[in-house]
């Protein structure tokens, strides 16, 4: 019993990274970029519900806001911050010579990225946890004996409904069209009359859009937030990522959840310290071992970035 | 020389050292973001070496050097068998499960950390600082340097020249380790102390990118890169409160505003980052500029004789 | 009769189920200047990754000197004595032209010696001079110290070639050396290829430019569709009815060779 509620409470968890999981892996296999500023993003969200929540719009516009409304503006500023971050990371590429370094330009952007927006924040508000004035912790059901959060119940089924919705997405639309043909090969996709310079931003809209939610998703299951919130995520959604394959949506889902399952059985096995070498352990090897993943597709990644 | 000078001394020393460690693989091609990794091995060797057995400062650093640098020849091999962003995400998991693993043992005091009784003051730093310096120079100065570059700018042909490229990636990515254990190990007995949070992931983002900053085409750039950025930090403890109070009137941040003064650090060094890779992302020392500032240095042979 | 230097023996490479080369045979003679020619596409530079070892043949057999080598690690094929240029100029963009000369020497200076000795910066060796002596005798005037990526794109090619020639080899492959070269850089180009000719290097050509294949090279490879089409003297390759069909198509190639036939 006390397994099945384990894997349970795994699923819940599992549900957060697979959410960041999904937009590494779309960066990844759709523009091959390893996006450092994804988890930022994820705490951008949170921070700024947090703080509209608890004082309202800066320069006196308004009082505290509600929560729900504080996390949709949390959303909608992750997004826009994805399109700037867009805009410098990845527009400015100039690939003059294709050699190695060269393709780790939006990576290392990516990086800077991470440290302004995450330092920002704690220049802001400092570095403490902040507790999220979501809805009442009360809302639990209890099913058979297991014990679910219906917060968490409502995440799980809305990342179900988001992971299928990208899926079709990519599959039928005309704009899922073009991305996948950008991923292939984004010159012959140029050539093709695909205008990469509009779709690129969707794709970081979608990522801003993947992050905003699964930030506001944690703040209100958890209740607490901190400029340090998205690391540890992002750990676990690249593990994620990488054990289900890069460039894979259904390898990210399936890898978030076996690292989520990883977690809470590392916690109750062996402990909570424990935690950290068992997920980058499991990551590592993983690379070293079967670098494509479950589900990856060879190409991505290898020769250059 | 005031405390406090020399204080900075060491810490420039070191982060001199760590920086050849990860300008060395980076030249090479390979993007190191685990560099904090082989620094912890090379400090709690150190430590421990100094602490349990009380060996002298001499045998723990090169202890601790020799440590970094067999791990990071063993590890080598399979990670670089990765290549792009495969091989950064394992440069940096890497780090991760060093941590984690010191973090969890007792041998090694956990999350406590673990004193240094020897101490070194400046002069072994900056020695050291100074003798890494012109081995690098050396390095990148001989057929090996050039075999490096070359591997660096197109791995395809350099194999169909002859160099063996693989070779080349393992030694670079293990002189690199040993460097960064060096540095650890200095970081060990210069501080007194050890413990494994200061080893984080900041760490490692913090000195690849001040290295790709400074330049990686030749090995001036790690030099200003550390130089730089080390000093940044003293700079800023001059300039920053009128600066603090002012962007925080005028973004209207409420809440605790008691920043750590880290945090400006941070962020001019990512917004550095940024700006440079959209201008010039070679780094700011490149090997155009080099031959710009040598007029005549390397005059043909035709022009040299009448 | 002596053996051949190079011999390519029913060579068959396949990308993925397409077929590249198909049962391609052909000896290159020692001391030979040969031309390998044939339309876009046709394979020309695949065959040059077979010999210098980017790939390996799915059959056939690449015997140099008599010795199989397909099996052998593209990193040594330098040190068997095989050279090469390719077809868009792949130099080190951030070396500078000594340097990258000089890289063409790896497979010569091999030891640890040799690898741990300054070249630059610190002390200037033999090694450099000798890179410097050659690009003063290829007329190469710019300054070695000169970082390649901001040069002209002719010099840049005839730098490649400066670096392929001096691992000495024994058989160079050259991938279009004369892609966009005026007719007096081609004269030149000829002339110098002429004299390394004399020097005892076999040569292997693979041009579009056919005034020089027909200037420089005395033998000729055709190939189209991965196959190849003919295997014979220079002077004879463009009455060739298969030639023509292959660069012209059928219908021209008629009308062509019935004008040729008039005209001869």
């Amino acid at each position: 019993m006390l397994l099945i509620q384990q894997l349970v409470n795994s699923l819940m968890l599992g549900s957060v990274y697979v959410t960041v999981a999904v937009a590494f892996t779309l960066t990844i296999g759709i523009l091959n970029f390893l996006n450092f500023t994804i988890p930022t993003l994820f705490m951008l969200t949170a921070m700024v519900g947090w703080a509209l929540a608890n004082w309202g719009v800066p320069f006196g516009l308004s009082g505290p806001l509600p929560w729900p409304w504080a996390l949709l503006i949390g959303i909608l500023v992750a997004v826009v911050i994805s399109l700037i971050i867009e805009r410098f990371t990845f527009r400015y590429l100039k690939m003059k010579y294709g050699d190695s370094t060269e393709h780790a330009i939006p990576l290392v952007s990516s990086l800077g990225f991470l440290l302004v927006l995450e330092n920002l924040v704690r220049l802001g508000y400092g570095t403490d946890a902040q507790r999220f004035p979501g809805p009442s912790a009360d809302l639990t059901m209890t099913v058979f004996g297991i014990f679910f959060r219906l917060p968490q119940l409502a995440s799980l089924i809305i990342v179900v409904f988001i992971v299928i919705g990208l899926t079709w997405l990519l599959k039928s639309s005309r704009i899922g069209r073009g991305l996948r043909a950008i991923a292939e090969n984004p010159d012959a996709a140029n050539i093709l009359g695909i205008d990469t310079h509009k779709i690129v931003p969707v794709v970081f809209m979608l990522t801003g859009l993947l992050c905003g939610l699964a930030g506001a998703l944690f703040a209100v299951n958890y209740g607490e937030v901190s400029p340090q919130m998205g690391d540890d995520i992002g750990t676990k959604a690249i593990a994620g990522m990488v054990v289900g394959g890069l460039g894979s949506v259904w390898g990210a889902v399936i890898g978030g959840l076996i690292v989520g399952l990883t977690e809470i059985m590392t916690i109750h096995f062996f402990g909570a310290d424990t935690v950290q070498v068992a997920v980058w352990g499991l990551l590592l090897v993983a690379l070293l071992l079967r670098p494509q993943g479950l589900f990856g597709h060879h190409a991505i990644g290898k020769g250059k970035l | 020389m005031s405390g406090y000078w020399t204080g900075i001394l060491t810490v420039l020393a070191i982060n001199i050292i760590f920086a050849y460690a990860i300008f060395l693989p980076v030249a090479t091609g390979q993007l190191n973001l685990g560099g904090a990794g082989f620094q912890a091995l090379g400090a709690y060797a150190a430590a421990f070496l100094s602490a349990n057995y009380g060996l002298p400062a001499a045998v723990t650093l090169g202890a601790g050097a020799l440590l970094a640098g067999a791990v990071g020849f063993l590890i080598a091999f399979p990670i670089l068998r990765t290549r792009g962003v495969y091989l950064v995400l394992a440069t940096f998991a890497f780090a991760e499960v060093i941590s984690g693993l010191i973090l969890n043992s007792e041998t090694f005091g956990g999350p406590m950390g673990m004193a240094v009784p020897v101490f070194l003051d400046y002069q072994v730093p900056v020695a050291l600082a100074l003798v890494v310096t012109v081995f690098a120079f050396y390095l990148m100065s001989t057929r090996f340097g050039l075999m490096m570059r070359a591997t660096h700018d197109d791995e395809v042909v350099a194999d169909l020249l002859g160099v063996s490229v693989r070779g080349v990636q393992v030694a670079a990515f293990a002189i690199g380790g040993a460097f960064a254990g060096l540095a650890g190990g200095l970081y060990a007995h210069c501080f007194s102390f050890v413990e494994v949070q200061s080893f984080n992931a900041l760490v490692s983002i913090y000195v690849l990118l001040y290295v790709l900053l400074g330049g990686t085409q030749t090995p001036w750039g790690p030099l200003v890169g550390a130089i730089f950025f080390t000093l940044l930090p003293e700079v800023l403890r001059e300039v920053l409160p009128t600066v603090k109070l002012s962007l925080a009137w005028l973004l209207g941040l409420k809440g605790q505003v008691a920043a750590p003064g880290e945090s400006w650090r941070f962020i001019i060094l990512g917004v550095l980052t940024i700006t440079m890779m959209v201008l010039r992302p070679e780094g700011l020392i490149t090997r155009t500029m080099l031959e710009r500032v040598r007029p005549g240095r390397h005059a043909s042979a035709r022009e040299r004789s009448p | 009769m002596t053996a051949p230097l190079l011999s390519l023996v029913d060579v068959s490479k396949n990308f993925g189920g397409l077929s590249v080369i198909s049962e391609v045979s052909f000896d290159v003679a020692q001391g030979a200047r040969m031309a390998l020619i044939g339309p876009n596409g046709a394979g020309k530079t695949t065959i040059f990754n077979l010999i210098s070892g980017v790939y390996q043949p799915d059959l056939g057999q690449i015997r140099l000197e008599g010795r199989e080598i397909s099996r052998i690690a593209s990193r040594k094929r330098v040190g068997l004595g095989i050279a090469r240029s390719f077809q868009n100029i792949r130099l080190m963009p951030h070396l500078s032209v000594v340097e990258n000369v000089m890289l063409g020497q790896q497979a010569r200076a091999g030891s640890l010696l040799d690898m741990l000795t300054p070249i630059s910066f610190f002390g200037h060796s033999k090694w450099r001079r000798e890179a410097e002596g050659l690009l003063d005798e290829m007329g190469l005037d710019t300054f070695p110290g000169e970082v390649v990526a901001t040069l002209p794109y002719g010099i840049r090619k005839k730098i490649e070639v400066v670096r392929a020639l001096i691992a000495k080899p024994t058989i160079l492959l050259l991938d279009e050396p004369a892609a966009g070269l005026n007719n007096t850089e081609t004269d030149n180009l000829r002339d110098f290829l002429m004299k390394v000719s004399a020097n005892g290097v076999t040569l292997l050509v693979v041009e579009h430019d056919m005034s020089l294949v027909r200037s420089l090279c005395d033998h000729a490879v055709v190939l189209n569709f991965g196959r190849k089409i003919y295997d014979g003297p220079t002077a004879t390759v463009q009455n060739d009815p298969q030639v023509l069909e292959a660069y012209l198509g059928t219908r021209h190639a008629a009308e062509v060779s019935s004008e040729a036939v008039r005209v001869a």
